[in-house]
């Protein structure tokens, strides 16, 4: 390659840059309107996902789920608390999803911004009943039970929360270990043995997929950030292992038809078989 | 015992919660058979280090900074210990007449990173501290003159600790690495090494079990090229003959550490 010629790629680069920095929306309108994607992938297709089990050794379950380029860290701690009175065979599953600066710089320092509440809710909806059956975490009726912290931290942040998120928690809830616990009546204590661990038996596994409506007009599986800038409507669906709808949420103000809400269904359902190999 | 105050931003769970009385299966002192890990007395654990983005998919035009990119980041184990650590600057600072850049670091645990207890979301004093610690480890390398009104903030997480003196040396490490990604000028890298005495042998880089059956503590952070010490701290019970001991050791272990972030820097750069 002659000095000309790379001096004109380089060129070439920066000007593609800062285009798309000046102009995101016509940088994303070039791809789109073609069919294709900046990124080169294609409208339904979603990033690789890697999942590993097992990661953090101080954690009780854990998990690292990297989609593309977003990162994330789930980690389960159990601890030992009373039961609620109106429920007193009944432990606790707390979610909590932690956007920080670290990972990108939407998020600011402190507490928990709109996207953090919101997606900690959605995913205290979404597992509370459905997955873990509270009853299984009962230590003594009525005097102990196991209160389980998952925290589901974002080491790098390109998108898609709560895919990212629902893989995490599955996968880490898949990987935690309780230890054997006993209450003794006599002291109100509870004592634990670390060695003999048992895994949860989970009711079901989640298999989530986020559709992004961008600019009004294109929807695209598993947005990465620089497209979900531009979304207008955002479409989560969440199958169980059978397939079975478990959730959908949308939200945003763009108009979504029903023909579409059935094809995001169904691509979540070809998403799921992936996701399922990656799981195991 | 971790008492949940109420947080109306985030899911709560119970009021109180308490970790179960774990019965004890190793009353082993952790140096019966040589160290655990089989290190020498003078060894520092495995350093894994990655600078940039953590996922090596990108294609090469997402590879350019976008604006919800951070400056500059990197990812540090050492061992179990994790940390993770973005690098925002310069950027517009606080006060607008300032001659000199700040420096300013925000440390956190990660609530499942500590081996003794669940963290709880609200910040501990133990963090603000430690917070501090790395900013007066590190502000010292960094060229604050050429950054008049400007200021660089340093967001660390640690995912998993390993030993509190260690992990704290790890966000120093991790933080020259993610600064240095960032391009921020410098004097030097600073590298953190930790020791821990146990009975009178100074141990380096202890693990939490290692930690846990020492008397004493030491922490330092070093610029080797420039010869400075940038950070000292000692708490324990140690003789001054012992301190300067340790002083002495812990230079040479930085040095070492310096050497392994500088190649993992140079190769991230090919």
């Amino acid at each position: 390659m002659s000095q000309g010629d790379v001096a004109k790629s380089g060129q070439v680069v920066f000007a593609i840059e800062a285009f798309k920095r000046i102009h995101p929306v016509e940088f994303q309108r070039r791809f789109l309107s073609q069919g294709t994607r900046h990124s080169g992938r294609g409208f339904s297709q979603f990033r690789a996902t890697h999942v590993t089990k097992g990661t953090i050794s101080t954690a009780q379950g854990s998990s690292t789920v990297r989609i593309g380029n977003t990162t994330v860290v789930c980690g389960i701690k159990a601890e030992v608390s009373e039961p609620d009175v109106k429920a007193p065979n009944e432990g606790y599953l707390v979610t909590n999803v932690d956007l920080s600066p670290m990972c990108s710089a939407h998020f600011r320092p402190g507490a928990p911004g709109e996207t953090a509440q919101v997606s900690s809710e959605h995913l205290h909806r979404l597992f509370g009943g459905n997955v873990v059956d509270p009853g299984s975490l009962c230590i003594e009726p009525g005097q102990a039970v196991w209160a389980l912290s998952a925290d589901i931290v974002f080491l790098k942040y390109d998108g898609n929360v709560l895919d990212a998120a629902v893989i995490a928690l599955t996968a880490a809830l898949e990987d935690l270990q309780l230890p054997k616990a006993e209450f003794d009546s006599a002291t109100g204590v509870v004592s634990a043995d670390k060695t003999m661990g048992q895994r949860l038996k989970l009711r079901k596994r989640l298999f989530p997929a986020t559709f992004s409506l961008v600019d009004g007009a294109y929807l695209v599986a598993d947005a990465d950030d620089a497209e979900e800038q531009l979304a207008t409507a955002t479409v989560l669906v969440v199958l169980d292992d059978n397939g079975r709808l478990v959730n959908i949420w949308k939200r945003g103000a763009g108009d979504i038809n029903r023909a579409t809400i059935s094809r995001c269904v169904e691509d979540a359902g070809t998403r799921k078989a992936a996701l399922a190999k990656e799981l195991e | 015992m971790s008492t949940n105050v109420v947080d109306r931003r985030r899911v709560n769970g119970p009021a109180r919660s308490v970790e179960p009385v774990y019965a004890s299966t190793e009353t082993a002192d952790p140096f019966a058979e040589g160290r655990e890990d089989g290190r020498a007395l003078d060894q520092v654990r495995p350093i894994f280090m990655k600078t940039g983005p953590l996922s090596a998919q990108e294609s090469e035009l997402s590879s350019s900074a976008t604006a919800s990119a951070a400056s500059g980041s990197a990812f540090y184990e050492q061992g179990k210990i994790r940390v993770s650590c973005a690098v925002y600057g310069p950027r517009q600072g606080r006060k607008s007449n300032a001659r000199m850049g700040s420096f300013d670091c925000d440390f956190r645990y990660a609530p499942f990173s500590c081996s003794w207890k669940r963290r709880s979301h609200v910040k501990a004093a133990d963090e603000k501290e430690i917070s501090l610690m790395l900013e007066h480890a590190i502000a010292p390398a960094i060229r604050v003159e050429a950054y008049p009104k400007a200021c660089i903030d340093a967001f660390v997480t640690v995912i998993e600790s390993d030993g509190r003196a260690a992990t704290i040396a790890a966000a120093i490490n991790c933080i020259s690495a993610a600064l240095a990604d960032a391009g921020i000028e410098m004097y030097d890298s600073v590298a953190g090494c930790s020791m821990g005495l146990r009975g009178s042998q100074w141990v380096a880089d202890c693990t939490q079990a290692e930690e846990d059956v020492s008397s004493c503590s030491a922490l330092l952070a070093f610029m080797p090229s420039a010869d400075e010490i940038t950070y000292i701290l000692q708490h324990g019970k140690s003789t001054p003959e012992q301190t300067d001991q340790a002083v002495q050791t812990c230079t040479n272990l930085c040095t070492r550490v310096y050497a392994v972030i500088c190649r993992y820097l140079q190769s991230s750069l090919e």
